[in-house]
């Protein structure tokens, strides 16, 4: 498959490496010669360097050939025209960020499917609901979704109280009593196991599992890791995520407090956020956040434009005994080592809007995937077709691909935990754990 | 660096080289000249060493660029150690560093020769000699890229380490079609000049190896006297142009394909190689006339014309003895062999886009003596030249000469006259072939010391890889944090993913 890609920003490069391992053709097209040259050099991609909405720059990058087209330049208008542009020449699928959403939306007489764009991505709004979907389950530091929402796969830390330490996993299925749950991958010092039955959790380790979303309530108490529902959420940064996450968290019957530098965007800020208590502090003015309470906070969301800001605002709280924190972090090469510093979820907006196009660019047969963070694995959630020829076979006879295994069945709204004796129906919902890249193996595997 | 990595890349290249000892089994039985026996051993050495490299040792997958560079410059070294064992197996070349030479000169498409006469060989031993200089033509790695699909990202690493110029441009998105793009272009030529040949009267078998010797602007030919054999001013027309056109870059036969006509026919390193060829003919022509070398113009025009092809493309095939020409001519031939072809090409030299660059950057220097203050973007084809690009280029050229220099002395310790040692080492690192004096056209390299000729060897690989690939190599830094190899039956961890 041929991809144009424009923009050679964080979600670009990101794209870009992504697809290019996966064997497509990708061409990156920029402005910018010098960082297309350093790209090329580590990617198997071709640069054209030009104006993305130019004809020349997309006709040099092979736009008439082209399956997919992605805009993601930092600025909105030049990603709307250059889609635009792809869809005169025919391109099938194209995906534009724009940051503003006064163009599409509302009472604009442009639509996205006017324009013939198929995704528009917001990068705020992405972040904001990632944030809000973590808020929500607060001592899992990964949260991934599947069928529909009803099955979830989650990241934890595993202490030293946790019931599961130091026993097999084989003894922990008795543990478990009514409540389907699996754990799925151990990350042990960046390295990924696929635990069997005999593995032992150890204190430090990273689990992922997969369960039941109405369960998840009573496996956290099970598993003790369950702490009382956040009662205060401080939120560092009143930009547009900041104040997106406001609004969605202060439904759900939360104290929060927003602090944001800028009086103006204050005032602003209280007129539409009506529960949600505005200060106007900078995010290191420690003693002043200290004063409202920022130590006390259940859960510190550090938002602003400055990684600076975010890295310390975070910091300071959790010294001062805040119990977690989610911080916004724009180059995503940092994000293990703030896991380090004590930060316990560190997010980059380019990075989560580079996965939800790459879950749009996989639709078919796989419904999802995504990178586990701080680990080489993949999960990818995909339906199991009739036309497949593996239907009612045992697992332990159908030969997967290298690197491949079956982590969790969903069938209907039951969780099946899989054991070699398990069968495959038609319609089934798997969810596989995957090295990185294979997943375009898994997708010719599945349409034999 | 991985050595692991290193490892592994090299046994799959050694055994992919075996493959291809084997193309000349046929040809021997055919021929009935009973060589066959030393291809078939020299092809299971081959794959012994390679399989059990890639057998023992765990595959690591990553390349990054350290590792594209010691990939690329060891699997010529090693391609030349293997290729070198049908001469030496069957006893044609009796000594080790001899057989080396050869093989290294087939690869990097040099052309020199340590052979006095060639034809003892016999017919698959000179086949094997065209067929090296064809694999290494568009480069062992670019083939091996284009075929074996394992290679994946770190195909792209160890390409950009093989390509020559100073720029690479890519033609496809990734690499690999990239690679499998040159060589269909390099088959195809190959092919059509093999059918012309067989228009112009010559036998299959000549044909077909000196198609594969021209393209890749090689120069070893089936017979002692060279393309002169042949006698046919037919034949000569025709090498000239293909010689000329292998110089050129292939990436642009690939535009004309693509009926991009603008592209090509506005190419100013085109255009500049054009230029050179045909006003270093006429001046060498019109040279050789007035010192009465020729009495015809016609007859002058001929030698000058295919000796000029021969040398700027650094073939180096041979209709003339040049050695005998005045000291004007002679010197113009040494700055032909020196710009070489194009970047892209499958000659060796300089390169004319680097020749070019260098006289455009002189050029603006200059002028800031007059306006101390002005700026002048540097271009070529309309397009700015970054800053980064022109600094390559110039350290390239100082390597150039630092490594030129380098050599010469070298061999001159082992005695030798200042016009062979000089020329000696100019003729193998622009992988041209024939120089002056003692390795005049009508010479050879035999009668040099062993040392020298390993220098030369070594001269040749530095030409080929364009320097900075093997240079790096002796660079302590290169190897600092090295990690060694894994073998496979060390213990495996239980994880699945590391």
């Amino acid at each position: 498959m041929r991809i144009l890609i424009v923009g050679a920003g964080e979600v670009g490069k990101h794209l870009c490496g992504q697809l290019s391992s996966e064997n497509h053709d990708v061409v990156l097209i920029d402005k910018n010669p010098a960082s297309l040259r350093r790209i090329e050099r580590q990617m198997n991609i071709m640069g054209v360097s030009g104006n993305g909405a130019s004809a020349q720059a997309l006709e040099q990058g092979g736009v008439r050939e082209a399956d997919l087209f992605i805009a993601v330049t930092d600025v909105d208008e030049l990603n709307l025209i250059a889609c635009v542009m792809a869809n005169e020449y025919g391109v099938k699928r194209k995906v534009a960020r724009v940051k503003n959403e006064a163009y599409l939306s509302g009472a604009s007489p442009l639509s996205q499917y006017k324009l013939g764009i198929d995704l528009i991505i917001n990068p705020d709004k992405l972040m904001a609901d990632e944030i809000f979907k973590l808020s929500q389950i607060p001592q899992a530091f990964e949260v991934v979704e599947f069928a529909h929402g009803d099955v979830v796969l989650l990241g934890y830390d595993v202490a030293a109280n946790n019931p599961l330490c130091g026993i097999t996993l084989q003894d922990a299925k008795e543990l478990r009593g009514l409540y389907d749950f699996l754990v799925v991958a151990i990350v042990r010092d960046r390295n990924t196991i696929i635990p069997r039955g005999g593995d032992i959790l150890q204190p430090g380790d990273k689990m992922y599992l997969v369960v039941r979303r109405k369960d998840i309530l009573a496996i956290e108490t099970l598993l003790n890791i369950r702490q009382e529902k956040p009662h205060k959420i401080f939120i560092v940064g009143g930009g547009q995520v900041g104040k997106r996450i406001a609004k969605e968290i202060a439904q759900t019957k939360v104290e929060v407090f927003l602090a944001e530098t800028n009086a103006e965007r204050c005032e602003e800020l209280s007129e539409q956020l009506g529960p949600v208590i505005i200060l106007n502090i900078d995010g290191l003015e420690s003693q002043e956040l200290i004063t409202e309470g920022i130590d006390t906070a259940d859960l510190v969301i550090a938002v602003t434009d400055s990684d600076t800001t975010n890295i310390l605002s975070s910091l300071l709280a959790k010294h001062y005994g805040a119990k977690r924190c989610i911080t916004r972090i724009s180059r995503p090469d940092f994000i293990p080592l703030l896991k380090k510093l004590g930060i316990d979820i560190a997010l980059s907006p380019r990075l989560v809007a580079a996965n939800s196009i790459l879950r749009f660019v996989r639709r078919g047969a796989i419904l999802s995937a995504s990178s586990l963070s701080g680990s080489e694995a993949e999960t990818v959630e995909l339906v199991v077709s009739e036309r497949w020829q593996y239907i009612d076979w045992r697992i332990k006879n159908i030969q997967f691909p290298a690197g491949v295994n079956v982590g969790a069945i969903v069938r209907g709204i039951n969780i099946i935990v899989p054991s070699g004796d398990s069968v495959i129906k038609a319609g089934d919902h798997l969810i596989l754990f995957a090295i990185k890249n294979t997943v375009t193996t898994l997708e010719r595997f599945l349409a034999e | 660096m991985r050595i692991g990595a290193v490892i592994t890349a090299l046994g799959w290249l050694i055994v992919f080289i075996s493959c291809f000892i084997l193309v000349p089994v046929p040809v021997s039985l055919i021929y009935a000249d009973g060589r066959w026996m030393a291809f078939l051993c020299s092809s299971l050495v081959g794959f012994l060493l390679g399989g059990g490299a890639i057998l023992c040792i765990r595959p690591e997958k990553e390349i990054g660029h350290r590792e594209g560079f010691v990939i690329v410059s060891l699997s010529w070294l090693l391609a030349s150690a293997v290729g070198e064992l049908p001469y030496y197996l069957s006893g044609t070349i009796p000594s080790v560093v001899d057989a080396f030479f050869e093989a290294m000169s087939g690869f990097t498409t040099t052309g020199a020769t340590i052979l006095i006469e060639v034809e003892p060989l016999g017919p698959s031993l000179l086949f094997w000699r065209s067929l090296t200089h064809w694999l290494g033509g568009m480069g062992i790695i670019v083939l091996s890229v284009a075929i074996l699909p394992f290679l994946g990202i770190g195909g792209m690493q160890l390409v950009q380490a093989e390509m020559s110029g100073p720029v690479k441009d890519r033609l496809a998105p990734r690499i690999q079609d990239t690679a499998r793009i040159l060589w269909t272009v390099y088959v195809v030529i190959t092919g059509v000049l093999i059918l012309l040949l067989l228009f112009a009267g010559v036998d299959f078998y000549s044909a077909v190896n000196h198609s594969m010797a021209t393209i890749a602007t090689g120069g070893f030919s089936t017979m002692t006297t060279s393309v002169a054999g042949f006698q046919n001013i037919w034949v000569e027309i025709i090498l000239v142009i293909f010689m000329m056109a292998s110089g050129v870059n292939f990436t642009l036969y690939y535009r004309l394909y693509k009926r991009n006509w603008q592209t090509v026919f506005n190419d100013e390193e085109l255009r500049f190689y054009i230029g050179v060829f045909f006003i270093t003919t006429l001046a060498v022509a019109v040279l050789n006339f007035y010192e009465d070398i020729y009495q015809d113009f016609g007859q002058s025009l001929r030698h000058a014309s295919f000796v000029v092809s021969s040398m700027l493309t650094t073939t180096g095939f041979g209709t003339e003895d040049y050695d005998k020409w005045g000291a004007a001519s002679k010197f113009l031939i040494i700055f032909v062999m020196l710009c070489g072809g194009m970047a892209g090409s499958t000659a060796g030299g300089i390169k004319h886009v680097r020749v070019l660059l260098f006289y455009r950057f002189s050029v603006i220097q200059i002028k800031k003596y007059i306006h101390p203050r002005s700026v002048e973007a540097l271009k070529i084809n309309s397009s700015k030249i970054p800053s980064d690009v022109i600094q390559g280029v110039l350290g390239f050229i100082s390597l150039y000469v630092a490594f030129f220099l380098t050599a010469t002395v070298i061999i001159s310790i082992q005695g030798g006259d200042l016009v062979t040692n000089a020329s000696a080492v100019l003729a193998t690192l622009n992988s041209c072939g024939p120089g002056f004096g003692g390795v005049g056209p009508a010479r050879n390299f035999a009668h040099l010391p062993d040392l020298t000729k390993l220098v030369l060897a070594i001269c040749m690989l530095a030409g080929r890889l364009e320097l900075y690939t093997l240079v790096v190599l002796v660079v302590p830094g290169l190897w600092k944090g090295a990690h060694g190899p894994v073998f496979r039956w060390q213990k495996k961890e239980k994880y699945l993913w590391r």
